[in-house]
């Protein structure tokens, strides 16, 4: 069952559409991601959702119950703010009561109640601190506590991490991520950090200029982008323009293209082999993604590779874990490509030379 | 080159002369104020605890007898009590208008509104406070413009006496002291994170209860610095009690006044004014007790 | 009707309406007004030729600024309001500025008290303040002179000029003086060079308060004023003590008419939002 749908939501702020009929349905118990760039309407449609703002047209849902004209403070969801929005003049436990002292709920069961939940997030003894005794860290768990306190139907978290630093960022998403599958509420992460939607996310939305651009798991939006924004927002890309040569020589089920603007020789297209998919059936010209960590780079050329290219190294960029290489083509045009750290003993030099090669496979089409 | 690296010594120096400058700059301010705030404050201090004969001279001796005098009779412990209620009083309604008006301040629409009401709320305090009591015995007198608007919509027969008693003086405090309140409210407002009080909402909350669990506890810096100022002109003026309220309203700045210029019994004046300085300072000094336990307790 | 403009309009019938803001404008509104009403009924009078305020007004006239254009008086204390304004604000903004300057710049035990002792003039009883300075004139010969009204005067401008000066001292970045010394330039230099212009705004704003103070102080003035040279506000307060004369109201636009250019001045110069 679907617990929130939103329906045809569009959003003016005056001459400005901040988002553009919106559909979309979170599942019961999901954890579901918006992701976008800063100012692609996210934060706006979190606000529809909570209550904030209306939408100029269109209905919210939740758990079936049309919810749109309803005041914040009736729809029963807990939020998280990117600042915390922690009372300061309460203390911890007061915080976290607040929502059931609004409830009137009977002191003992708001002390039993609150324990608990200070537990979950591992906050045990801070009850009588203030929000400013407490470090980046322990405010965020305070707030997720308070929001998790009144039991809402919905858990609404607006950029929750962006304020803590990378390491503590990496814990909390594992603590987040357990703490949500354990209570198994419903949740809308709104964010602009990739990796932290597609680490903790059942589903993400892909939010752009007021559209929802994809919906889809973090393995589909990775690996199949549905169209070119998807696919350059998530991730590094190579994106290649190509053109179709159905006569052309080519291995057993595969379809074979050329590429516009990359050149294995002077003058002479690189050629692509695509494998068969139904998208590709009759089309003229087709844009590839090709992600630089399916490159391989190899001092030699690769015996049995399906299409090899010749790449004289421009920058190297080592990383740790991996090396980033960009090269250009003999004949123009740039690639890079993300290699491991273990498959280069001695880094490369610019101006060398590499071999690349990848798999038909790895050349998706979008669009 | 030398200058990139001093010795200790030659940057204490600098140090020194920076300090000493700054010492040059505060010094003239502090000798005037020592001259001329410390010193007769001092001098009103000595005088409290000289003696008069029946014509009012003062004598040599010192005694307890001016104070003994004011908290031993009770024409003056009534008027010490009068004063501080109509102070309060001022203090309470102001701070209860402020409210609104600081909300209408922070949540202006545009530009326009809100330079139009802080141009209401500020030319008051440029405003001689003669001219703006003046304007209450124009509003307030028998032949005043409430008791003509009162008469011609004929729910009066005869003007009503509405001028000469403290009723008229809390009315003319508050609107000259109003601004005065709003606008540390109004700044208080203004700084708190609006996403407090969506977090508020998001909890259950509706405004009403948002308004009094959050707002108003975060504006309690603000209210009590209003409070503060509002409180200490309303119980140390006395050019609007004499205006609106008439001579003989029990209000100890009043007295203070006739003591000094019509009855010229200078000691006992002294006296009266420590002992309106000590009142005031006292309960000035218990609100911005309350005011730093509770920025304390917010920001540590 | 197509699904789009449905949805639209469901959405708009279901916008809640929020009696508790109402309520609050309308208060807001009525407290406005109540600041408000009594400078405009001021202003109506003083237009009005009849020597007493009628509302509606009926007619229009300048009688009263006639008047008081004509009266040798009330002249000479609008001129002598305006020479103590001025020699008020110079001497003022002199030590308030210095002050404000020297106290940001150090920092040692007591600095919290010393700056609540040069605050402290807004809040003693104005009464208290008379009499004390009454008292200490008197014993200095001072009395009843110039010397003794300025020295008032500054007394309770000086607050003003510490606030306002302050606040643009706390919002100026200490590393331009840090950077103005490190190119070699000592203290004084810094001071004349970097400081002084940044924390114009501040002095301004100051400025303005304390002539508008000085312009318009009473409760001191009253102890310690001269009766052949009164200030305006002495001159007006003696006048509605004793007697009712529609010229005051001509007078008090006057006044109405200084606050509202200080303001500009003061919107002009750093915005009215920043000093409040």
């Amino acid at each position: 069952m679907s617990q929130i749908v939103l329906r045809n939501i569009s959003r003016r702020f005056g001459a400005n559409w901040a988002l553009k009929q919106v559909n979309l349905e979170v599942r019961e118990g999901e954890f579901f991601s918006l992701l976008g760039p800063s100012g692609c309407g996210k934060t706006t449609l979190l606000n529809i959702i909570a209550g904030f703002l209306e939408p100029t047209t269109g209905e919210v849902y939740i758990g079936g119950r049309d919810i749109t004209g309803l005041a914040p403070y009736r729809r029963d969801i807990g939020m998280v703010f990117q600042n915390y929005a922690l009372f300061p003049h309460l203390n911890v436990f007061e915080n976290v009561a607040y929502g059931l002292r609004i409830r009137k709920m009977k002191k003992a069961e708001i002390a039993a109640r609150v324990e608990r939940c200070l537990a979950a997030v591992r906050l045990e003894g801070f009850a009588e601190r203030m929000p400013h005794q407490l470090s980046g860290g322990q405010q965020q768990r305070v707030a997720i506590a308070r929001a998790l306190a009144t039991e809402p139907k919905v858990l609404l978290l607006d950029e929750p991490l962006s304020n803590l630093d990378a390491k503590l960022r990496k814990d909390m998403q594992t603590e987040l991520r357990s703490l949500q599958r354990r209570v198994g509420i419903t949740t809308i992460l709104v964010t602009h950090d990739q990796e932290e939607a597609l680490s903790l996310s059942d589903r993400i939305g892909i939010l752009g200029d007021g559209e929802l651009k994809q919906v889809g798991t973090p393995l589909e939006i990775y690996r199949r982008p549905a169209n070119r924004f998807v696919a350059e927002f998530i991730g590094q890309v190579n994106l290649i323009e190509a053109q179709a040569l159905p006569g052309a020589d080519r291995p057993p089920g595969t379809l074979a293209f050329a590429a516009r603007g990359h050149f294995a020789a002077p003058g002479e297209p690189l050629r692509l082999y695509a494998e068969e998919h139904p998208s590709l059936a009759g089309r003229e010209s087709v844009l590839f993604m090709l992600r630089p960590e399916r490159i391989r780079l190899s001092p030699e050329p690769p015996e049995g590779a399906a299409g090899v290219v010749e790449l004289r190294i421009e920058s190297v960029v080592y990383a740790g874990s991996a090396v980033r290489i960009a090269g250009v083509l003999p004949g123009g045009g740039e690639l890079s490509a993300l290699s491991s750290d273990p498959s280069f003993p001695v880094l490369p030099e610019p101006g060398g030379i590499l071999y690349a090669s990848w798999e038909p496979g790895d050349l998706i089409p979008i669009e | 080159m030398a200058r990139t690296n001093r010795t200790p010594g030659a940057e204490s120096a600098g140090k020194y002369r920076r300090n000493l400058f700054s010492w040059v700059m505060l010094t003239p301010g502090l000798i005037f104020l020592g001259a001329f705030l410390a010193v007769p404050f001092l001098l009103l201090f000595v005088i409290s605890f000289r003696d008069v004969d029946n014509w009012m001279n003062m004598l040599p001796t010192y005694s307890l007898n001016q104070y003994l005098e004011v908290f031993t009779s009770r024409f003056y412990l009534h008027m010490i009590w009068t004063t501080l209620w109509v102070a309060v009083a001022t203090t309470v309604i102001c701070i209860a208008l402020a409210y609104p008006a600081a909300y209408l301040l922070v949540r202006a629409p545009n530009r326009t509104v809100r330079t139009a009401l802080y141009v209401i709320l500020v030319s008051p305090l440029l405003t001689s406070v003669v001219i703006r009591t003046f304007a209450w015995i124009v509003l307030l007198a028998q032949n005043g413009l409430v008791n003509e608007v009162l008469m011609k919509l004929a729910l009066i027969s005869e003007p009503l006496r509405l001028l000469w008693n403290l009723g008229a003086v809390i009315i003319a405090y508050v609107q000259v002291m109003l601004p005065f309140a709003v606008l540390p409210i109004a700044t208080s407002m203004g700084e708190i994170d609006p996403r407090l009080r969506q977090a508020s909402m998001s909890l259950g909350a509706g405004r009403l209860r948002t308004f009094w669990k959050v707002t108003l506890p975060l504006t309690i810096p603000g209210m009590m610095s209003g409070a503060i100022i509002v409180f200490s002109l309303a119980a140390g003026s006395y050019i609007t009690p004499l205006l609106v309220g008439g001579r003989l309203q029990p209000l100890l700045p009043l007295a203070i006044y006739q003591q000094v210029l019509q009855v010229a019994n200078l000691p006992l004046g002294a006296a009266m004014s420590i002992t309106l300085l000590i009142l005031v300072g006292v309960l000035v000094a218990g609100m911005g007790l309350i005011l730093r336990r509770w920025e304390g307790r917010m920001h540590g | 009707m197509d699904d789009r403009e449905m949805t639209g309009a469901s959405a708009r019938r279901r916008r809640r309406f929020d009696g508790w803001t109402l309520l609050v404008w309308i208060a807001g509104g009525a407290v406005y007004l109540f600041l408000v009403v009594p400078v405009l009924v001021i202003i109506l009078s003083a237009f009005s030729p009849n020597p007493y305020p009628e509302f509606p007004p009926t007619e229009f006239s300048l009688r009263w600024f006639r008047e008081v254009f004509q009266s040798e008086p009330w002249m000479r204390a609008i001129g002598f309001s305006l020479w103590l304004m001025v020699i008020v604000t110079a001497l003022t903004v002199a030590l308030g500025t210095t002050a404000a300057y020297g106290i940001s710049r150090l920092e040692f035990r007591g600095k919290q008290a010393l700056l609540s002792f040069m605050l402290s003039p807004l809040m003693i009883p104005q009464v208290v303040m008379g009499i004390a300075l009454l008292y200490l004139f008197t014993a200095m010969g001072i009395i009843r002179t110039m010397a003794g009204l300025v020295i008032g005067h500054i007394l309770v401008s000086f607050p003003y000029v510490i606030r306002t000066v302050g606040v643009s001292l706390s919002n100026l970045d200490p590393k331009l003086e840090r950077a103005s010394m490190s190119l070699g330039a000592g203290p004084v230099q810094t001071f004349f060079r970097i400081t002084l212009p940044l924390i114009r705004p501040g002095i301004v704003a100051g400025g303005v308060f304390s002539a508008v103070t000085s312009f318009g102080e009473v409760s001191i003035s009253l102890f310690v004023v001269s009766p052949s040279n009164m200030t305006v506000p002495v001159r007006i307060f003696n006048y509605i003590d004793q007697t009712f004369d529609p010229s005051v109201n001509a007078i008090s636009v006057l006044f109405i008419a200084v606050a509202v250019l200080a303001l500009i001045i003061i919107e002009r110069t750093i915005g009215l939002t920043k000093v409040m």
